[in-house]
């Protein structure tokens, strides 16, 4: 549970709001009615300074296609690191280099410490994979399977139940994993990631193609795993879960990491502003003239009752305040902040 | 230092050996070279007109000899012409490789678990043939079986170190099928490549009908496992000449059994280093 103090827009009255973190909560304010709605802040970890996945200068080259370019970055001891790009943009390819699975042609990187060209065994000791597309063998059962991969990492073989009873497949632990749909192979792919509890896991579009409710699950045990303190890198196309789930992100574009920062800052970095959704009794779609002119709105457009102005934070209180002498009734109020999908286009030029 | 360790070899050897000793083909390969020993000791016991209705071991052998080594190499590329290609297209590899295990562990535990896959289906299916045929007609030539059961086993391994191979070097599990079938089809390709040149170099067919074929021929067993096999099962049984045709050939001396062995030892290394080399450069 969350507690936050807030004040409202309207009558500057403070006001007290408990959730969820990273719950939406509608409230209204209790002096002047006016009604809004609130993310509560996520409860993150600390992050602390040490250092668990540095990139340094890689390249990767395939015959004539450069594609990764000269990329370099570092993840920090307990953070979730998004790692965005689009289509063809270079991040399969950064995450397989990172693990050890392709060849590059230049490049340094390191793992918890451990070199990944000469100490891969060691580094590997540490880390969690779960690919976008997890496959397993078809004979074996979901217990035989985990047991394997439980020797594989010298870790004992006792863990295998409890972990398929954490991600919810102890009554099909005896089952083919031949017979399993998608999100069960996905969630077996999770319990083999979570074997010997590694300090790193690093997740390659993990909730690609799954329906809302194994994507969930997913996001649940990202989110737990970090809280024991864990690393976790992870890559995806879906924005809204990089933006609920990590703390940094680094953007990658046709090779090139174009952006490493937290989605606050590169939005503020991009100098892109919130927008400010002001329901008005009787409105009928005109933009108030009050507003016409005024400094510090990028952009006014009304729709219906409902009044969008994208503008500096430093000047929503006079914007209602200029409405409300105008003799208009705010119904409601709520700011937009920009989202990462913004951020993210931006970025990219427009999309790739 | 070679860093080896032992630990994820066996791991993947057993998963390896679960994984295939369930595949329903091998299963039918199996049941098939037990019926086989059956029916060619039932033939080969008509032909002697003994009291049993079973043929003796060399009888039998001679007979399957021809059969089995077009199925063994069928069930060792069966089990290794995609696994690597397979599991690189599948995933399955991503997730193993990015555990504290090296290419070259991963590669001998594959040759392992699948080797044993091929000895417990010479060992059932052979095996339990040569029970009954000692059961019921003696034990007479059950060390030349047992030989034959060991260089079954061995042509078995060899050409999975050559399916692995092809499995390291092809990008997609169906490229790997193609090399597969260029496995099993080249005793065939390399044996006409032979004769060819024998009639190149002034023999005619005549000669070759006679049995008037040069020394040096008889090297062609050396450039085919099944050819190499069937010879180290005839010398196994003190067998020296070879029935082609409708007549009978001495085989040159310098054939000798240890020459045929080291032949098949190169056959069984040079492939599975050849994969290793070619593994360890794979991008995944």
């Amino acid at each position: 549970m969350v507690t936050q103090l807030v004040k409202c827009p309207r009558c500057q009255t403070h006001v007290t709001i408990q959730g969820n973190s990273g719950e939406s909560v509608l409230i209204t304010c209790p002096s002047c009615s006016l009604k809004g709605k609130f993310t509560l802040p996520s409860t993150k970890k600390m992050v602390t300074g040490t250092t668990m996945i540095e990139i340094s200068h890689l390249s990767k080259i395939y015959k004539e296609v450069i594609a990764v370019n000269n990329v370099s970055f570092t993840v920090r001891s307990g953070e979730i690191f998004g790692f965005l790009g689009p289509n063809g943009a270079g991040k399969t390819t950064t995450i397989k280099a990172l693990l050890g699975l392709i060849h590059v042609n230049t490049g340094e990187i390191t793992i918890h410490g451990y070199r990944m060209n000469g100490e891969s065994r060691s580094a590997r000791k540490h880390i969690g994979y779960l690919p976008e597309r997890v496959a397993f063998y078809d004979n074996l059962t979901a217990l035989q399977t985990i047991h394997f991969f439980c020797e594989l990492k010298g870790v004992d073989r006792s863990v295998a139940q409890p972990l398929l009873k954490e991600v919810g497949l102890e009554s099909a632990m005896n089952r083919k994993v031949g017979t399993f749909s998608k999100g069960m192979v996905q969630l077996l792919g999770v319990a083999q990631a979570l074997i010997g509890n590694p300090s790193v896991y690093i997740l390659d579009e993990p909730t690609s193609g799954l329906d809302a409710r194994w994507a969930k699950i997913i996001r649940d045990k990202i989110r737990m795993v970090n809280e024991r303190g864990a690393t976790v890198l992870f890559s995806s196309h879906n924005l809204f879960e990089v933006e609920q789930l990590c703390d940094r992100v680094a953007v990658i574009n046709k090779g090139k990491l174009i952006a490493e920062d937290t989605v606050a800052n590169l939005s503020s970095h991009l100098k892109m502003k919130p927008q400010l959704e002001i329901t008005i009794q009787g409105l009928g779609g005109k933009v108030p003239l009050v507003l016409s002119g005024m400094q510090g709105i990028d952009a006014l457009e009304a729709k219906g009752d409902t009044l969008f102005v994208t503008c500096e934070s430093s000047v929503r209180s006079k914007i209602i305040a200029k409405l409300e002498e105008a003799g208009l009734t705010i119904l409601n109020l709520k700011t937009i902040e920009p989202s990462l999908e913004d951020t993210f286009i931006k970025l990219i030029g427009g999309g790739a | 230092m070679v860093d080896v360790h032992v630990r994820p070899i066996v791991t993947i050897a057993k998963k390896e050996f679960l994984d295939n000793i369930r595949n329903r083909w091998i299963i039918l390969l199996t049941v098939l070279l037990f019926l086989l020993v059956i029916v060619f000791s039932y033939l080969a016991g008509g032909q002697s007109g003994g009291d049993s209705a079973l043929g003796d071991m060399q009888s039998t052998v001679f007979g399957l000899l021809s059969i089995s080594t077009i199925l063994i190499p069928l069930i060792a590329i069966l089990l290794g012409f995609s696994t690597i290609s397979g599991e690189a297209e599948s995933g399955a590899l991503h997730v193993v490789l990015t555990c504290p295990v090296t290419r070259f562990e991963v590669l001998l535990g594959k040759l392992l678990g699948l080797g044993s896959v091929i000895v417990a289906a010479v060992l059932i299916g052979f095996g339990l043939g040569g029970i009954l045929i000692t059961a019921t007609v003696g034990s007479e030539s059950w060390l030349s079986y047992l030989a034959f059961i060991g260089l079954t086993i061995l042509l078995g391994v060899t050409v999975l170190s050559l399916s692995i191979c092809i499995s390291a070097y092809c990008k997609r599990r169906i490229t790997s099928i193609g090399g597969g079938l260029v496995i099993l089809f080249w005793g065939m390709i390399i044996g006409t490549v032979f004769f060819a040149v024998v009639l190149g170099t002034g023999y005619t067919l005549d000669d070759l009908m006679t049995g008037n074929i040069p020394d040096w021929f008889w090297i062609e067993p050396l450039f085919s496992v099944p050819d190499l096999t069937q010879m180290t099962v005839m010398k196994a049984f003190g067998m020296n000449d070879i029935s082609m045709m409708g007549f009978s050939v001495n085989l040159p001396d310098y054939m000798s059994t240890p020459l045929l062995l080291f032949a098949h030892l190169l056959w069984l290394f040079i492939p599975i280093l050849l994969a290793y080399l070619l593994f360890k450069r794979r991008d995944i």
